[in-house]
């Protein structure tokens, strides 16, 4: 047998104790001898890392805090025009909407030329109806043109500018329309007051009046067309001592909150006052 | 001289803001008149004749938008600037509470005006009817708006005619 050499002897006895150690470091056996030694330099490592982190921080933090301050105001800033987008958004959808029903009028009255005008302000007197429209004579527009909603009648030009018109609202003092009860057929007036409230005038005493009667435009007189809604009555005064009813109407267009209109433009308005003069003389 | 120049487009400013916002803005049937509250406030702050320019800019603008006749705003701003020009100085020497009269009184005369008008014109406009519903509302409305014409027109003023003005 080949005795074994010195060398290998030393180094098996090295291997061994290595594995010994080893198994007692995993073990659990070594960790109070290892706890002495390696908590200085743990305790070291600690205090120069949070010296190092201390003086990273301060290098770094403060340009981080200016980026993010920097990028929220730029995000605060695509905020504000992303919420003025969809404002901007939500007016055109309800532009849209309006337009909408606006032509679907205007298809169902094939007969009539039309001209679509927003609606750009209202008279600054208070005891006047009227609003002010975006489009004038350079579009056509001319006086006395009747003017409607997809609702009903609004009303007629009564002044014209290249671009601007004002119309006459049917709630205005000195405007009358003539009308036809739908159910009766019996004519009569629509009048306005200064207050905005319309009323039902010269209906004959024998017509049997009811509330939520609808009225529409008679066509006489020359100044609208025929058959175009104007309102609905709500209530009637009949007193025997009179000639004629009253009737409070409720109008079908809103015109508080007229947006947009359509101006009948192939209207011919008829001028009688030579006639009404003729008679009078 | 730059004082009369400059009304005008104050004056057209005032006038878009009248017939888009300020118009809109009803309690009852009543309305404010806040160019007849720009002479007021412009009266009231001078002892010049500028108020007068400012009157007759005002109307012309004015008679531009509205259905009634042009001689309507024009008189109603003119009375303004006159009363301002009569009770300059007169009313416990504050600007703020002769402003409060100039409107009151202005609001009153160019309602009456546009009664008398449309009564001429065979409109039962009905006086009580139309105080009631029209003009108490519209005065209540003008007062809420003299504060800030006031601040307004006293900047334009300051920028205008620097150190001129009556406190």
């Amino acid at each position: 047998m080949k005795p074994v050499s010195p060398n290998t002897l030393r180094n098996a006895v090295v291997v061994f104790l290595i594995i010994g150690i080893l198994f007692m470091a995993l073990s659990g056996f070594l960790r109070p001898v290892l706890g002495v030694v390696m908590d200085p330099f743990v305790a070291a490592q600690r205090w120069l890392s949070e010296r190092v982190m201390a003086v990273y921080d301060f290098f770094t933090l403060p340009r981080d805090v200016t980026e993010l301050i920097q990028r929220n105001s730029e995000l605060e800033d695509e905020v504000a025009n992303l919420q003025s987008q969809i404002i901007q958004l939500q007016e055109q959808l309800q532009e849209a909407d309006i337009l909408y029903s606006l032509l679907d009028y205007a298809r169902s009255r094939p007969a009539d030329e039309y001209i679509a005008a927003a609606v750009i302000g209202r008279d600054p007197s208070p005891f006047l109806q009227y609003i002010i429209i975006d489009h004038g004579s350079d579009d056509g527009i001319r006086y006395g043109m009747p003017v409607v909603t997809q609702q009903g009648l609004v009303g007629r030009v009564e002044a014209v500018t290249a671009s601007a018109a004002r119309v006459q609202l049917i709630s205005d003092a000195q405007s009358i329309v003539n009308v036809s009860l739908q159910t009766q057929g019996a004519d009569a007036l629509v009048e306005g007051s200064i207050s905005g409230d319309i009323t039902l005038e010269m209906l004959n005493q024998n017509i049997s009046l009811n509330t939520g009667e609808i009225l529409l435009t008679s066509g006489l007189g020359g100044n609208f067309p025929s058959d175009i809604l104007v309102g609905q009555v709500v209530d009637f005064q009949k007193t025997e001592n009179e000639l004629f009813q009253t009737a409070y109407v409720q109008p079908v267009v809103d015109f508080e909150t007229l947006r947009a209109v359509l101006v009948i433009t192939n209207f011919q308005t008829t001028n009688i006052t030579p006639l009404t003069n003729e008679t009078t003389r | 001289m730059i004082a009369n120049f400059i009304s005008i487009p104050v004056m057209l400013l005032l006038s878009v803001l009248q017939t888009t916002t300020i118009s809109r803005i009803a309690l009852i049937n009543g309305s404010a008149d806040i160019i007849l509250i720009a002479v007021a406030c412009w009266g009231v702050k001078e002892k010049g004749y500028n108020a007068f320019v400012w009157a007759l800019v005002g109307g012309l603008v004015v008679a531009l938008n509205t259905a009634m006749p042009f001689y309507i705003p024009i008189l109603s701003y003119f009375f303004v600037a006159i009363l301002a020009k009569l009770l300059f100085g007169r009313i416990w020497q504050s600007p703020i509470l002769m402003l409060i009269v100039v409107v009151f009184v202005g609001t009153l005369f160019q309602h009456l005006l546009s009664i008398f008008y449309l009564q001429v014109n065979g409109v039962n406009a009905g006086l009580i009817n139309s105080m009631q519903n029209i003009t108490l509302p519209s005065l209540l409305l003008n007062l809420f708006f003299i504060f800030p014409m006031y601040v307004i027109i006293s900047d334009v003023r300051q920028w205008v005619l620097p150190g001129e003005d009556y406190e």
